[in-house]
């Protein structure tokens, strides 16, 4: 039975798309089946990411709208033969999808013995937005340390909590999972960032993981090698923490550092 | 921002063309509507959109119907066929307000309660208004021994989130969790939050000025009580993050540290 994860955030900017890919990544690396899918449609930048860009034929759009199968439309990694990529289309707009349409892309992907449907949603509380976490058994709600993407994310947790399928049937609760990106424990020291403690306080869940700031980021990105490829960066060893435990493994934080005098006690005097 | 009880009404998003009907709460918790159209079918179809939308504040909400903006004034049967358009939609009609005589024996006609307070705005000649009165003065006396039955308060355990909006109509809201930034959380009666209050909380929204705010954590960015509010643009020193209680002293909100 696959389950499906949704990757939001609310806020743009903050490393959904970096986060899917990683996530998924890893999940495969880890032997499971997986694939990742783009809701941004009209934005499409997952295959970037993933490295895959000049493989697209068919997308997620095409398979609702009957234009192709869904088998057509699936890229396999290179990297990886259990992984999968379903691109957004960039000629559309978030219009064009539909939560039938959705619904029956999940069932189709569901009865190919998928283990993991990861769902990379757009930034904001809009359509597409909403329909890459109405399905959604899992979330992970990507933060940045800094007063508005935590704000955001509260938004988006209240929305996992009332405005998704298990929500609404009432059956089960989304799970939700709030993964800390952007990371800058000496910035935190120096009292221009929120700490691990202030975003926890602020939006009352514990966090899965901590993603530093790492330049090895963006040079991932650029280089269609998802960051959790590179073995030497901090910030691919803490995605791949983090999706050990998101599969229930307890593994200790890393990158993370003592931290004497956090954002919120130094304005508030603690 | 104001916790007048006008303010609580969500009108139907979207640009749809005019209303259909107007809609307003008084000191009571009882809606006055005023159909714009004698057609049930589209009244219908506006107060179902304007329930759908505000489901937590609106759903079995009772109202009487003013008929005063219905030119000429329907006879009974398209009265009962407005009153059940009204019901099916989701609120509850409980009456009919009085305007004059002709809505006076609609109300005979069809059994139905006829409320002198909620004047219909088209008044006719003062004298007839106060005819209308006496004649419901009798029926009015027996009642308030229900009055006094105690609505159960409502309980909420999970986090209200930034964005959320947490209403107990007619009762005391109590909230066992965290209350976010931008999130609001309103009762007509008093409010007690055992988390951190960092959003709104407005309690008296019906305008109970006895109704009160306890919280166990205080870093709130506004509270208010039957209307009267104030802002925390900055922590309050000697307030943030202790326990606190707010209450009205005449006009002027009070906040108090607990010990």
């Amino acid at each position: 039975m696959a389950e499906i994860i949704v990757v939001t955030s609310g806020k743009g900017g903050v490393g959904k798309t970096t986060t899917s890919a990683s996530v998924a990544v890893g999940l495969a690396r880890r032997g499971k089946r997986v694939v990742v899918i783009d809701f941004d449609v009209g934005l499409r930048n997952l295959d970037l990411i993933m490295g895959c860009e000049r493989r697209v034929v068919y997308d997620f759009v095409n398979v609702i709208q009957g234009e192709c199968t869904l088998k057509q439309a699936l890229i396999k990694d290179k990297r990886l033969d259990n992984l999968f990529v379903l691109a957004a289309s960039q000629t559309r707009d978030k219009d064009a999808l539909t939560k039938e349409g959705v619904e029956g892309v999940l069932n189709g992907l569901k009865e190919m013995d998928f283990e993991y449907i990861v769902c990379d949603s757009p930034a904001g509380i809009e359509k597409g937005a909403f329909l890459a976490m109405y399905f959604a058994d899992r979330a992970v709600v990507v933060v940045n340390p800094e007063v508005s993407s935590v704000r955001d994310s509260d938004r988006i947790l209240g929305l996992l909590a009332s405005k998704t399928r298990h929500a609404e049937t009432g059956e089960r609760v989304v799970a939700q999972h709030l993964l800390l990106t952007r990371y800058n424990p000496e910035r935190v020291v120096r009292g221009d960032m929120m700490s691990i403690a202030d975003v926890q306080e602020i939006l009352g869940l514990d966090v899965l993981g901590v993603v530093p700031e790492s330049d090895t980021v963006l040079a991932g990105s650029n280089a269609g090698t998802p960051v959790i490829l590179d073995p030497a960066s901090q910030a691919g060893q803490a995605y791949d923490d983090a999706v050990a435990r998101l599969l229930g493994e307890s593994v200790p934080m890393r990158f993370t550092d003592a931290l004497k005098k956090g954002f919120l006690t130094r304005l508030f005097g603690g | 921002m104001a916790a007048t009880p006008e303010d609580l009404f969500v009108p139907a998003s979207g640009t749809a063309p005019p209303a259909l009907a107007e809609l307003r709460f008084g000191a009571l918790g009882v809606g006055q509507l005023k159909p714009l159209s004698a057609d049930p079918a589209l009244l219908f179809a506006e107060i179902e959109a304007r329930v759908q939308a505000a489901a937590q504040l609106l759903e079995f909400a009772p109202v009487v119907l003013d008929l005063s903006a219905l030119q000429p004034l329907p006879a009974a049967p398209a009265v009962r066929a407005l009153l059940d358009a009204v019901h099916a939609a989701g609120l509850r009609p409980v009456g009919l307000a009085s305007a004059d005589e002709a809505t006076a024996a609609l109300a005979r006609e069809l059994d139905l309660p006829l409320f002198a307070k909620f004047r219909a705005q088209r008044e006719v000649a003062a004298a007839i208004v106060v005819a209308a009165q006496s004649a419901v003065e009798p029926a009015r006396e027996p009642v308030p021994t229900e009055v006094a039955a105690r609505a159960p308060g409502q309980h909420h355990a999970e986090p209200v989130r930034s964005g959320q909006r947490l209403y107990a109509r007619g009762t005391d809201l109590t909230v066992a969790a965290m209350v976010g930034h931008g999130a609001e959380v309103i009762a007509d009666g008093s409010i007690h939050l055992y988390g951190v209050l960092r959003g709104r909380a407005l309690a008296g929204a019906r305008g109970d000025a006895s109704a009160r705010i306890y919280c166990q954590n205080f870093q709130a960015e506004l509270i208010a009580i039957a209307g009267q509010y104030r802002v925390f643009e900055e922590p309050a020193a000697d307030l943030h993050g202790h326990a606190v209680q707010a209450w009205l002293e005449g006009d002027k909100l009070m906040v108090a540290a607990l010990h």
